[in-house]
């Protein structure tokens, strides 16, 4: 069995508006095994939209393509067998029909046995906290249990892939948790994720890797952690509570440690920071931090230098 | 695909009883329409008018066009309000296809339509004191109509996912909807048979108003034009919905 869950060759689209040719998608190529979560991350109008629907066979690609663990939606439609979704701005259910009657009606429409549709919509109501609301429909639900739902619905048929677009969106602090602890577990559970979301700090947090879209091209692709080592400093820095004495000045400054107002910052060899340490040495440390690139400061600056080249 | 149909015709039928006053009142204004009519019919005409076999035909014309209207829009406005609230591009991830869900679709809100249908059929004929005679052999004419019009729904519903809001021409259509089926094909010229539905209309004017025989021959020619215009609605959904996936079209109301 593959353990790859997606792959995406060169994919193009091209529309036109208004009698004008707009390159949407330029040659995005993508790969992603089974159990991983892809954060797919770019501007609005930047083409993830059309990227994430070209995957799953709602957009025809001019060229390149789709493979969902080695099936291509847009000639065998048996392979949407082994996708779920979420896509942004929609309801993804039947308002007017109760969480469990979504579910049933979901998963024979994914090719499940009313049966099999049955057993799983139990199993997912309970694991999604939806269980006493299964009979209210879907319309008297909050915004966050709707999403739980919509996500619920997504993998009815324990699909291989699950694309979630902008997953958050609008949702309170404590839906959002839910969310992630949702998405972490079906992950673990060996289902890939590709995700969508300007939240960078939900990106940062779940994500094994991360995908950066600018302008229909990735600007960016790499594991999450390799990617904010790659823009992180190698410099410390350090805060101590009190005064330093003129002599312990003398000797950080010789190790190259550099002052300001309330903070020191030391950029040599990782070793000579315990002897910055040991020269600190009675006062008590307040914080020693290694300067640490966020997802956000990376985003920006990526997207801006796309727009400057 | 049975499996398919249940789940369509459940998820009908749920919608439909969710809120009664509506499925009610649906049913009790479709009855009051043609009641209304047959009253100002009456009124216009003095209490010597004996309808008989006319009113006959009034009834299956009245019942045969508000079904046939149904079905033609059916699938056009199901798009359109699946579009707007947002569940249309998961029915498109369907592994059976959108064609075949489409189709569950239409034959689960046949088989409720039909229901309801009969409903109001009998509320008419205790309100006017009509009586029809129902050879069993009205379900083959009666099927073949049903194949042309959903010929014509698929077209429309191709439509509609190209070119979004259709409202204008649906509304339209009814009129042209009631050339079709009040056109008298089995009595003039024979071309006008190749109208979609027309010879299954005028067949079933003959056996439910006219109490005549069940002429193979007609029926033949009733079953052609209704598989070939199904088909053809078939073909069109089926190049709409690949053009739709080409210009990106499958969303964005």
């Amino acid at each position: 069995m593959t353990t790859q869950a997606l792959e995406v060759h060169q994919l193009r689209k091209t529309y036109r508006q208004k009698g004008k040719l707009t390159e949407a998608v330029r040659g995005v190529s993508l790969m992603m095994l089974a159990g991983e979560v892809l954060a797919f991350l770019g501007p609005n109008g930047a083409g993830k939209t059309t990227t994430i629907k070209m995957i799953a066979g709602l957009i025809r690609p001019d060229q390149g393509w789709v493979r969902i663990a080695g099936q291509d939606p847009h000639r065998n439609p048996q392979a949407l067998r082994l996708l779920g979704a979420v896509l942004e701005g929609n309801r993804n259910t039947y308002w007017r029909l109760t969480p469990a009657e979504n579910l049933e009606y979901f998963g024979v429409l994914k090719g499940l046995s009313q049966q099999a549709a049955q057993r799983r919509s139990l199993e997912l109501l309970e694991r999604f906290d939806l269980l006493s609301k299964r009979r209210a429909p879907v319309q008297a639900l909050s915004r966050g249990m709707q999403q739980k739902l919509a996500l619920a619905v997504a993998l009815i048929h324990q699909p291989r892939l699950l694309l979630l677009d902008e997953p958050t969106l609008g949702l309170d602090v404590e839906a959002t948790e839910s969310v992630k602890r949702l998405v972490r577990e079906i992950a673990r559970e060996g289902c890939a994720i590709l995700l969508t979301t300007h939240q960078l700090d939900l990106a940062e947090e779940i994500s094994d890797r991360v995908a950066i879209i600018n302008g229909g091209e990735i600007v960016a692709e790499k594991p999450t952690d390799e990617l904010i080592q790659q823009f992180s400093g190698s410099a410390y820095r350090l805060e101590v509570d009190g005064t330093l004495t003129p002599a312990q000045r003398t000797k950080l400054a010789a190790l190259g440690v550099l002052f300001q107002t309330d903070q020191m910052t030391y950029a040599g060899k990782p070793e000579g920071l315990y002897e910055a340490l040991a020269i600190l040495k009675p006062l008590p440390l307040i914080r020693v931090e290694k300067d640490q690139a966020d997802l956000t400061a990376i985003f920006l600056k990526l997207v801006r230098d796309g727009r400057d080249a | 695909m049975r499996e398919l149909f249940w789940a369509e015709l459940k998820r009908n039928w749920i919608q439909f009883v969710r809120y009664p006053v509506e499925a009610i009142s649906g049913v009790v204004i479709t009855t009051l329409i043609f009641y209304g009519l047959f009253l100002s019919a009456r009124y216009i005409a003095g209490p010597n008018l004996q309808f008989g076999n006319r009113l006959d035909s009034i009834v299956v014309g009245y019942v045969l066009w508000t079904l046939v209207i149904f079905i033609v829009n059916d699938i056009a406005i199901g798009l359109q309000i699946e579009a707007q609230t947002g569940t249309l591009e998961q029915v498109f991830l369907s592994p059976f296809g959108g064609l075949q869900v489409f189709i569950a679709r239409a034959l689960a809100s046949l088989t409720l339509r039909l229901v309801l249908m009969g409903v109001v059929l009998l509320l008419i004929l205790l309100l006017t004191g009509s009586r029809l005679s129902f050879p069993p052999s009205l379900l083959l004419p009666l099927a073949t109509v049903c194949l042309g019009a959903y010929g014509l729904a698929f077209a429309m519903g191709a439509l509609a996912l190209l070119f979004k809001r259709i409202q204008s021409l649906l509304g339209l259509s009814q009129f042209f909807l009631l050339f079709l089926l009040g056109v008298p094909a089995e009595d003039s010229l024979q071309g006008l048979a190749l109208l979609p539905m027309t010879p299954g209309a005028g067949m079933l004017r003959d056996l439910m108003a006219r109490g005549q025989g069940f002429d193979l021959g007609l029926f033949a020619l009733a079953l052609g034009n209704g598989v070939g215009y199904f088909a053809l609605g078939l073909l069109v959904f089926g190049w709409a919905e690949r053009l739709a996936k080409r210009q990106g079209l499958l969303s964005g109301y």
